[in-house]
């Protein structure tokens, strides 16, 4: 009898703490059913409709959106835009924050004055810094009448060969203290004492670089990487405010494409599948470039 | 002899290794921080001052006067009040993010119920979805509410985030179990338990998941600029870019001031939670 009493006591406490926890999730879970889960099957379904968001009849075209995506030039121009964009921006960025990084490491004095200061970027709204960086690297801004007391100018925005590469440098100078916070964490949790008995063997600094800090700097690599390709994919507020999307569609890119064709052109079936191909493209990316990089390191 | 002429050498060649560093590093730094210098100087210059000096030789506040009297046809002002949507939209959306971040996390950490692995994962697995899949499919959701053009519509999308549950979920489990048990042999309640004892003891996860939701709610544009019509509900970086881009792209002064009032409170935000700031990226850079 009594074991019995202990038992349903048992149940009750834990149907009890059951209640609770389905409690404490239910307005995660109807939020995400809501904004997360229905929006998602939507731009699914929607991205095999023909569909002008305003008129009722949404016709089931198959995969005619998907195809017209693929035949449109535009895709094809933001697409190389975008890679011409990581091309600058990756190598630039991981120089510019290793190198910062490698110095911080070194000093120990304003260390934290310093990481600060190359953070301070990092918090400036893309609105603001779009226009600060327009103005300064206009024709007749104060960059180029500096650079004109050396006899050149540069038109950063308004030459289509090099207006992507300007926007690169720019986002280069919002995020490389952020990345080189990353690699400052990564390059603080490599042991000492590898480089201890390096030195003990003879390394050089050169052969320490490429053989110790390079390799077990690995993870932050990938994070960088990962976060670098995915912005590179997500660019729309620079070009946005500073070309929009010009000289030539020199700086159109995938998320200018969709905003443009669903919320100007109003054709909402073709900007869901353009937007499905876009993040297919962009987890292919992340995908290669992972199994390219990652190494597994161990050491200890 | 020889060995401690070696090791002052070396000394030497360290202090001349400190010395570039700390030269490259403020040189680097001046790189760093000359936008926002001029940024601001840019906002208190005469018109004729702003493309080609670098310091002004007089000082001006009529840019910032202009800015401030801004209006529409039919009202005024309409630049104070998209600051003040600007708090509004971010400052209920961080305090909507902690909250129930808080709550899932401790659900999903500390409680156990059927399903609980599922939604650990479906947390991941939301982490990893871009936002321009969502762009579309939540636009025509909020025309189907009626929510275009609402404080609301500008909110939904970002009232729970995964990565704040994510955040609170890894930290939670730390937290000791005997001070849980203790609670609840005190007769505290679940919410009691989370507000009053864990809370205040993740205080540093807390405080990097306000701060950096509200950085993001603050910068945010794309959203805004889909959801947002009316020029009197519009937060501040919606606005400015709209008279970037419109009317007032011939104004640098006006256009300064702007993004001088857009940086400034982050900025602020920043130097006032460097610590947080420093520790956050520090952490997404070691877990990933």
């Amino acid at each position: 009898m009594q074991m019995l009493k202990r038992l349903i006591h048992g149940i009750q406490k834990r149907r009890f703490t059951e209640l609770v926890g389905y409690g404490l999730v239910a307005p995660y879970v109807i939020y995400s059913l809501v904004f997360w889960v229905y929006p998602f099957l939507w731009g699914l379904i929607i991205a095999f409709k023909k569909w002008n968001i305003i008129s009722p009849d949404k016709e089931f075209v198959g995969l005619d959106n998907f195809i017209r995506v693929i035949q449109d030039p535009l895709f094809w121009i933001s697409f190389k835009n975008i890679l011409f964009f990581m091309i600058v921006y990756i190598p630039l960025v991981i120089i510019c924050s290793l190198s910062v990084a490698l110095m911080l490491n070194r000093i120990k004095i304003l260390r934290s004055f310093f990481a600060s200061g190359y953070l301070m970027s990092y918090v400036s709204a893309g609105v603001a810094y779009s226009i600060v960086f327009n103005l300064l690297f206009a024709g007749d801004g104060l960059i180029n009448s500096w650079l004109g007391h050396v006899g050149i100018t540069i038109p950063w925005f308004s030459d289509p060969r090099i207006a992507m590469a300007s926007i690169a440098m720019i986002v280069v100078w919002k995020f490389m203290g952020y990345y080189g916070l990353i690699f400052l964490a990564g390059l603080q949790s490599i042991p000492k004492s590898l480089y201890e008995s390096a030195e003990i063997d003879g390394a050089s600094n050169w052969t320490q670089f490429w053989r110790i800090t390079i390799p077990l700097l690995n993870p932050s690599f990938i994070i960088i990487l990962v976060f670098a390709v995915m912005l590179s994919f997500n660019v729309f507020t620079e070009p946005y405010m500073i070309t929009g999307g010009g000289p030539l569609d020199s700086t159109q890119t995938f998320v200018m494409q969709i905003y443009h064709q669903t919320f100007t052109a109003l054709h909402a079936g073709y900007g869901s599948s353009f937007a499905i191909l876009v993040a297919i493209i962009s987890f292919t990316f992340v995908f290669v470039i992972r199994k390219m990089v990652e190494r597994d390191i161990s050491y200890g | 002899m020889g060995r401690s002429v070696r090791l002052s050498n070396r000394k030497q060649s360290n202090t001349l290794g400190l010395t570039v560093i700390y030269s490259l590093l403020s040189i680097g730094l001046i790189f760093m921080i000359f936008p926002y210098v001029w940024m601001v100087l840019a906002s208190f210059k005469i018109p004729a001052e702003i493309y080609n000096r670098f310091l002004p030789t007089q000082f001006t506040f009529e840019h910032y006067q202009t800015i401030f009297s801004l209006g529409t046809t039919g009202s005024s002002h309409t630049f104070i009040k998209s600051i003040f949507n600007s708090l509004f939209v971010s400052s209920i959306t961080t305090a909507s993010v902690v909250f129930f971040g808080a709550v899932t996390g401790y659900a999903l950490a500390r409680l156990n119920f059927p399903g609980k692995t599922f939604l650990n994962n479906f947390v991941l697995f939301q982490m990893l979805f871009p936002v321009v899949l969502f762009l579309i499919p939540r636009f025509l959701l909020m025309l189907e509410l009626g929510w275009i053009n609402t404080y609301q519509g500008m909110m939904a999308p970002f009232m729970i985030s995964a990565w704040a549950i994510f955040l609170f979920t890894q930290f939670f489990k730390t937290v000791p179990q005997t001070l849980i048990d203790a609670a609840r042999i005190d007769g505290c309640s679940e919410l009691r338990i989370i507000f009053k004892i864990i809370l205040p003891l993740s205080k540093s996860i807390t405080m990097i998941i306000a701060i950096f939701t509200f950085m993001a709610m603050w910068d945010e544009f794309l959203w805004y600029l889909i959801v947002t019509k009316d020029y009197n509900l519009m937060p501040l970086s919606v606005l400015l870019g709209l008279y970037t881009r419109g009317e007032y792209s011939s104004y640098p002064g006006i256009l300064t001031a702007g993004a001088t009032l857009l940086t400034v409170p982050i900025l602020a935000l920043f130097f006032l939670f460097k610590k947080y700031f420093t520790e956050g990226i520090t952490m997404s850079g070691i877990k990933g």
